[in-house]
């Protein structure tokens, strides 16, 4: 419709410039306009006496809107515009072979579509009026002769690389434009904004023609899992599965993951609205210390028209080190006996315990070697992984002590846990003192905020979905359980919690309102928490000997103080498994036995492969990141690897585990991505067409700024728009005058 | 509204005995101090269990009140002075009748060479020490009190031996250095001002011996042919000697921080 009022597609009207092409100036044209409206004006006047009110005035304007037309028309407007020469120009066509282009629908593939688009439509204008080099992208660009010769068989679609590639061969072809032809199911992550910015820096337009169905009709796709990538043997991890279903809004289904086969947890879900991501926690068992690779599957539905993209697979490297956690009590109170005994069994944590007994005595427990006190030397505290503070004024501790505390957190990456205490939180002159600002809590400024009385502990919502709250198999069991624990003996007010901390248990004093009990967050490096109370020994001895909730809670509550603790070296990889790619990236942040990073030292990853592949990866610092090293590597095969990362100068290592995986990424997003498809034309200045519309792209595509160009007036006086702007103007004036009887 | 309604009918369940009186059965009456109803970490929890002919409490105060609350609460004021250890000002009387105790995981019991426990008491006592609770038995004296307080006590823990404690047990350095075994006191009953003797009955050699759980940790401390409850209680009696007082609380302390700590 828009092509046929103004006879150009809106893309050139976008492109171009209005000019107008007589050499008359435009003031004169203005004048023209005001001196016809003032003539129009007085022979109205004279003409139309009779006419009262606004009748007359109406007239005038008919009849100067017509005068002002034919001006302008006079002045011969156009549109200036950028236009590819002829036979100067390369035209790239990509043409998407990832194995998602073979999928069937309405009796043929996408690619089958697109060969067809290509041969019948655009083929012959382009090639007429072009040069044209033609791609096949998947996983890697190839140059091809003949579409007939694709087919649909490459395990994954690299748009951003291709892009990148294309954008670099114009600095010695004169490339016009791009069509890509595909259904965007894009798999290494998406177009960042980089490879976005390259290409609009070749100014060379991208036209998408999008290929398959938007939405299947039913199915149900695992988007994402988030699972930590390392933990302590016997640990509760968190599963954070993310999926996304149309189809079956409102039906049961199960998640289930399995480790080498064997069921670690399950989980019943209730599918939600329709394309939408839902988010699902499932608790599992990390199990024994060594690689876990887990898979997480959702139970297919009958009728799923996909039924590969219902499982993801996920590494875990579950640690038998044995965590060491200092536990400082400022008074003999029952929760420090109770701690202590709740977490003797665990054979991950080992726990260091000083109480002071007397103003002037404190007693050690777990010690090999008696300290003389709290730490006073980062090398002294900092050989902890964990620190759990109890019932002590903040004042007890030395400026230089304090700092050290909050260095603990920040810069050596460990957990410090805030109890609550008649000398802790607030009553201890914490929210007055530097440690304030570690904790996830605004502490109230009032110092009697401890208070004696049996409360029940609710769980928050973040609680029904945390691990470290799992007292037993299954959500909703567990849920019903805290409900059945026994009131703690004590609390603390806690005030406001910090934006970012997350709640996990509340307490619900007699005729109060539920407040924060358990608050954890991420600081610095490292994590804190405040569980404001000091009567959780109640669920031990309120509870049959047989049960073990509360060492339960205890124990993982000390894992996650613990868990993510870094060793002087804390290596990652941005994803632990590879869909279908080769090239992974390390990073090494290595730091000495304070916790200052250290540059000048060599690191070495030992990379252990499949079918017994051995090398060694040298880590380059790098300039901006003090202590930061960093190393590429290409995993030839598919199967697991294992770096071992080390720091020639001490004895500190760590590893870091990743899976290439062959033949997995086309069977997710098997949808066209028409958003990733629209965003790209729009981003470079190209345009998406729709299977059914490829043929305007004939017409569109020689504007363009890109390559060999030619500036081109497009005549707009004889847009249909005018003379039925004309005809228009005159017939209303004519019907209102015979209205108004003055024909 | 409806959280405060919530939170006001789970309150009803918060529930803490506080101090109680039983002034029919006071041994040796003592002032209530002004902040004996005060809510703390700990309290002298005494245990009163039926005892001798009256297996029921209705007919005689029994001996679980010998030295009350006079011992418990001039004890306790040494507790305050000496530790950083929230204390209350009165003891706590825990019926064993009901599941009290599970709130106290520290508790004496005196003169158990009568206590005469019900198979209820024996079965509820022993999950109570299984589950970390604490007890200090202690004034029984002889051959005779020992078969009496083994009689419940073996009811109790049949299957655990009661052995001597060893000197280097975290009970006897917890806090103070509590002396070797030969350099140790008897703590005698104030009967040795009259009797001269600082034995009563048969029981010549002071014993301190306990039953320890699975992780050789001390569940009942027993302060055999001993009286530490007199020397709690005659603390401001000039006659009795300091030596013995100075010995009961230091043991006394050590046996609550041994159990808050173990």
């Amino acid at each position: 419709m828009f092509e046929f009022l103004f006879k150009y597609s809106p893309s050139a009207f976008s492109k171009g410039r209005f000019v107008f092409l007589t050499p008359w100036p435009i003031w004169l044209l203005a004048l023209l306009a005001i001196a016809a409206a003032a003539a129009l004006y007085f022979h109205v006047r004279s003409r139309h006496g009779l006419l009262k009110g606004m009748r007359p005035i109406v007239i005038w304007l008919f009849e100067t809107a017509m005068v002002a037309l034919l001006l302008l028309l006079l002045w011969h407007p156009a549109l200036s515009i950028a236009t590819l020469r002829p036979q100067q120009n390369v035209v790239t066509v990509l043409v998407d072979h990832s194995r998602s282009m073979g999928i069937t629908e309405n009796g043929s593939t996408r690619l089958a579509k697109a060969q067809e688009i290509w041969k019948d439509k655009l083929a012959e204008p382009l090639n007429t009026r072009f040069q044209v080099r033609m791609y096949q992208f998947g996983k890697t660009l190839d140059r091809i002769e003949n579409i007939d010769q694709i087919k649909a068989d490459s395990p994954a679609t690299r748009i951003g690389d291709t892009l990148t590639q294309i954008a670099s061969e114009s600095s010695t072809l004169p490339i016009g434009a791009v069509v890509l032809m595909s259904d965007g199911a894009e798999n290494s992550g998406g177009l960042d904004a980089d490879t976005i910015a390259r290409i609009r820096q070749a100014r060379i337009p991208v036209h998408t023609i999008g290929f398959g169905r938007e939405f299947l009709s039913s199915d149900i796709e695992i988007m994402d899992v988030a699972v930590p990538s390392r933990a302590l043997a016997g640990s509760r991890l968190n599963a954070q599965v993310t999926f996304r279903q149309v189809g079956y809004n409102g039906q049961k289904t199960r998640i289930t993951i399995t480790d080498s086969g064997k069921v670690v947890a399950s989980q019943d879900v209730v599918l939600k609205t329709d394309s939408t991501a839902q988010t699902e926690n499932v608790v599992f068992n990390a199990g024994e210390a060594g690689p876990r690779a887990l898979q997480i599957k959702i139970e297919p539905l009958s009728g799923e028209e996909n039924l590969v993209n219902n499982s993801l697979s996920r590494l875990v490297n579950v640690s038998g080190r044995k965590m060491r956690i200092l536990y400082f009590e400022g008074e003999p109170r029952w929760e420090y006996k109770f701690i202590r005994r709740a977490v003797e069994d665990d054979k991950n944590i080992e726990l260091s315990s000083m109480v002071r007994t007397t103003p002037n005595k404190i007693l050690y427990q777990g010690f090999a070697n008696e300290p003389p006190g709290f730490p006073t030397t980062a090398e002294e505290l900092f050989g902890y992984d964990g620190l759990i503070i109890g019932s002590s004024e903040a004042n007890y501790f030395t400026p230089g002590q304090q700092q050290l505390i909050r260095d603990f957190a920040d810069r050596r990456g460990g957990g410090v846990l805030f109890l609550g205490g008649r000398f802790a939180l607030s009553d201890g002159g914490y929210a007055r003192s530097p440690l304030a600002e570690i904790m996830p809590v605004r502490l109230p400024a009032n110092e009697k905020s401890f208070y004696r009385d049996f409360s029940s502990v609710v769980l928050a919502p973040a609680g029904k979905d945390s691990a470290i709250c799992r007292l037993i198999e299954g959500r909703e069991q567990n849920i019903e359980r805290w409900k059945k624990m026994p009131q703690i003996a004590n609390y603390q007010d806690v005030g406001e919690v910090k934006p970012g901390a997350v709640t996990l248990l509340e307490v619900a004093p007699a005729g109060k309102r539920p407040s924060p009990l358990f608050v954890i967050e991420n600081f610095g490096r490292g994590r804190t928490g405040v569980l404001a109370t000091g009567g959780t020994w109640r669920w031990q001895m309120q509870q049959d000997v047989k049960d073990m909730t509360h060492e339960t809670f205890w124990q993982q509550v000390l894992r996650w103080l613990v868990q993510e603790t870094p060793g002087q070296i804390q290596a990652s990889t941005p994803r632990q498994v590879l869909s279908d790619e080769s090239k992974v990236h390390f990073r090494a942040e290595v730091r000495d036995k304070t916790f200052q990073p250290v540059s000048s030292v060599r690191v070495l990853g030992h990379v252990v492969g499949p079918d017994g592949l051995s090398e060694t990866v040298t880590f380059n610092p790098q300039p901006l990141e003090e202590g930061v090293y960093t190393a590429d590597y290409t995993a030839e095969k598919p199967g697991s690897y294992l770096v071992e990362v080390t720091n020639s100068a001490d004895t500190s290592r760590d590893v870091i585990m990743f899976r290439r995986e062959d033949g997995i990424a086309e069977n997710f997003r098997t949808t066209q991505n028409k958003e990733l498809l629209q965003k790209l034309s729009e981003q470079t200045g190209g345009t998406y067409y729709t299977a059914s519309d490829a043929k305007k792209l004939v017409n569109e595509i020689s504007f363009s700024d890109s390559g060999i160009t030619t500036h081109q007036n497009l005549d707009l006086w004889d847009m249909p728009i005018v003379l039925l702007l004309a005809i228009g103007l005159r017939s209303s004036e004519w019907l209102l005058r015979r209205k108004w009887g003055v024909v | 509204m409806l959280a405060l309604l919530v939170s006001g009918i789970t309150g009803l369940f918060a529930f803490q005995a506080n101090f109680r009186q039983y002034p029919n059965e006071e041994d040796n009456p003592a002032p209530v101090p002004p902040d004996a109803f005060e809510r703390t970490e700990w309290a002298y929890a005494r245990l009163r269990y039926p005892s001798g002919k009256y297996a029921s409490y209705s007919q005689d105060k029994g001996s679980w009140p010998t030295d009350y609350p006079k011992a418990d609460r001039q004890f306790v004021a040494g507790v305050r002075r000496l530790t950083r250890l929230s204390t209350r000002s009165t003891e706590q009387v825990i019926e064993l009748d009901t599941e009290e105790i599970f709130n106290w995981p520290w508790t004496y019991a005196v003169e158990v060479g009568h206590w005469q426990l019900t198979d209820k008491q024996c079965k509820m006592l022993r999950e109570y020490f299984q589950r970390g609770g604490f007890l200090m038995v202690d004034d029984f004296h002889g051959t005779y009190e020992w078969e009496v307080f083994m009689a419940s006590m073996g009811r109790i823990f049949p299957d655990r031996p009661v052995v001597e404690i060893e000197d280097d047990d975290p009970i006897f350095h917890v806090l103070y250095e509590i002396p070797a075994r030969q350099n140790r006191l008897q703590v005698p009953g104030l009967q040795y001002l009259y009797s001269g003797r600082i034995y009563e009955k048969d029981g010549k050699i002071p014993h301190w011996r306990a039953i320890y759980d699975d992780e050789h940790r001390i569940m009942v401390a027993m302060t055999f042919n001993q009286d530490h409850g007199d020397a709690f209680e005659h603390a401001d009696n000039p006659q009795y000697e300091m030596k013995y007082t100075s010995q009961a609380y230091r043991t006394g302390i050590n046996y609550i921080i041994y159990a808050m700590t173990h």
